[in-house]
């Protein structure tokens, strides 16, 4: 009884009010809920395996009998691909924007408290800021290598900068409260002040960042594999599915323009579900809101 | 205001040197041998050997970085492994086909998305409004290397409206209608989704600035609505709008670099792309730091223009 208490009471779960009130967040949140089925139970739900080839049927059309969406150019059902896809295609994106803010959450928390080691890590950031998202990427997996790993590590560094000035933000604002000051008067070491009082404090806006920006990465992430600079084929991603069908886009246009109408389903979802999130928690647009609910009473 | 734009542009210069170590330091970071990396797998091991004396990787780094940046402001950038030419005519070479196209894509994505955001924020929650703001929410989710092969598809081989390669724009001979046929698409696909913030941003500027008094003042003065929206309230959405925009020339690169491999553009994008699948990793370089300059620049002059937009900055 006290774990529901404390549920209903808590801000995520106030934020799930409010985005169940929100139509196109809540079915953002749907699709993506099962898209995350998808990836669980991929092997299961897919009919075929993802390498599984009948060379005979290579680049049946959509309809194919047995292949709802046909075969690409190795006779692979198209179906079955993307559905394994979405593994790969979501951890990819996942992965760096989670580890994204861990590792931002340690560099913002002391840039906001050191103010010269602040001015050398916001200086950083600055440098990594002039390069647009998707040309730092590129700089990065060109020179440690393509790769899995390597484009975890890129995306991540692409991140770093957006997240750590959204933290320092957040800490900067939280320093100046009276609760720091009366922990720092009493004597409470820096380490404690920063990380078992400032963290909760300043994680949510980290995390509300990290959910905005999931839609952007995921293109990021399957234009790397698309240019070779990410995941490998023969795995099956949809960035890399995309760039295959691209070979034989003059005789069956389909096996590029599929996994990319999967991909774009997937960012739509991702888009939506972070716009209601702001919405909700921005303060602004909420009083915006009310505002006018009051006019139009 | 003189002052403020003098620190911004003393700001983006430090910006600048640090761009550049990024750039450098990508290369030594890089796993393995630099001379190797340069030259490429192919090449024997006495030019691997000539090639680290000449660059002198024995040295600390921050004097190779030294003498790097010398060259660099001398305009060398180092030889293109795969073309055999100094990367700086290359870079010169391709970098008139990337502008134009960012050209256009920028200009797509200011005048529509001005229009769409007067469009559903001047009439907010009437049916063109949640028609537009639909439509903007398929084209801030739409991967730019994917519009771009759907665009081929229909419009190029469907269709055949457009041609699907966009070398003959380059053309010597190439007229003003050939150039815009071969420009359409790929300026769309590069627009597509910097067109959609930027229209949901100012959306939502126009809406803020619809509940305010002077807007109920100028209705009351008998005002249409398209006046309004066109004359009124333009004047103060203007600020955030040019913000926004000048956001979006990041996102621009980023997708043009993509249009231009999928409608084999030939500018840095496609040339990028060409370094990556060559390993010729001076290309690389070069094409990310031309990049990366045209972009920091072109924030500066939107910081400027957004500082002189607004009254209260200009000082």
């Amino acid at each position: 009884m006290r774990l529901i208490s404390i549920l209903s009471n808590s801000k995520a779960y106030e934020l799930l009010r409010t985005l169940q009130r929100d139509k196109s967040a809540w079915t953002g949140l749907w699709l993506l809920i099962v898209f995350g089925i998808i990836v669980l139970f991929a092997p299961i739900i897919a009919p075929y395996g993802p390498n599984e080839a009948i060379p005979s049927l290579r680049l049946a059309p959509p309809g194919t009998p047995g292949h709802l969406l046909g075969l690409d150019h190795q006779g692979r059902d198209i179906l079955s691909r993307i559905i394994h896809g979405t593994r790969l295609t979501v951890i990819t994106a996942v992965t760096p924007v989670v580890i994204g803010a861990l590792v931002a959450l340690p560099l913002g928390l002391l840039a906001a408290w050191y103010e010269r080691l602040g001015v050398l890590i916001l200086r950083t950031m600055d440098v990594l800021f002039a390069f647009p998202m998707a040309l730092l990427a590129i700089l990065v997996t060109s020179s440690l290598g393509a790769g899995i790993i390597n484009l975890l590590i890129s995306l991540v560094i692409v991140l770093l900068p957006y997240y750590v000035r959204i933290v320092h933000q957040a800490a900067a604002s939280q320093k100046a409260l009276p609760y720091i000051e009366a922990l720092r008067v009493s004597g409470t070491p820096v380490r404690t002040i920063l990380f078992v009082e400032l963290l909760p404090n300043v994680a949510p806006a980290a995390i509300v960042y990290g959910a905005t920006v999931l839609g952007s990465i995921v293109v990021t992430a399957a234009g790397l594999s698309f240019l070779g600079l990410g995941v490998q084929p023969p795995l099956a991603e949809w960035g890399v599915m995309i760039s295959e069908g691209r070979n034989v886009i003059f005789i069956a246009p389909h096996v590029a323009a599929l996994p990319g109408a999967a991909l774009t389903l997937f960012v739509i979802a991702c888009n939506l579900l972070g716009d209601g999130i702001r919405d909700a928690l921005d303060p602004r647009a909420r009083a915006t809101l009310s505002y006018q609910a009051n006019l139009s009473k | 205001m003189i002052r403020l734009i003098i620190n911004r542009i003393f700001a983006t210069i430090l910006v600048l040197i640090g761009v550049s170590f990024v750039v450098f330091a990508a290369l030594h970071f890089s796993p393995g041998d630099v001379a190797r990396t340069i030259l490429g797998l192919g090449a024997t091991e006495e030019r691997v050997q000539a090639l680290r004396q000449e660059l002198g990787l024995d040295r600390p780094l921050l004097i190779q970085y030294w003498d790097w940046m010398m060259a660099l402001l001398r305009g060398d950038l180092g030889r293109s492994i795969s073309l055999g030419v100094p990367v700086s005519e290359v870079i010169f070479d391709k970098i008139w086909a990337s502008l134009l196209l960012m050209g256009a894509s920028f200009f797509l994505t200011v005048s529509f998305g001005l229009l769409f955001a007067a469009l559903s924020g001047g009439y907010h929650r009437s049916l063109m409004d949640r028609l537009i703001t639909l439509l903007m929410l398929l084209l801030a989710s739409l991967p730019p290397f994917w519009l771009g092969i759907v665009l081929l598809i229909i419009f190029g081989l469907k269709l055949r409206i457009f041609p699907i390669s966009g070398v003959g724009a380059m053309a010597d001979d190439a007229t003003l209608y050939v150039v815009a046929m071969h420009l359409i698409l790929p300026a769309v696909t590069t627009a597509a989704s910097s067109l959609a913030v930027v229209a949901r941003v100012t959306r939502s500027a126009f809406i803020d600035e619809m509940g305010e008094p002077y807007v109920q003042a100028a209705r009351a003065r008998g005002l249409s609505q398209r006046r309004i929206i066109s004359i009124e309230t333009m004047r103060n959405v203007l600020p955030s709008f040019v913000t926004i925009a000048g956001l979006q020339i990041g996102f621009l690169f980023s997708s043009a670099l993509f249009s231009e491999i999928v409608f084999n553009w030939p500018g840095i994008g496609l040339q990028l792309y060409l370094g990556i699948v060559q390993r010729d990793f001076p290309v690389v370089q070069g094409c990310v730091l031309a990049i990366a300059i045209v972009f920091v620049v072109g924030n500066l002059l939107a910081d400027i223009l957004s500082i002189a937009l607004d009254p209260r900055r200009r000082g």
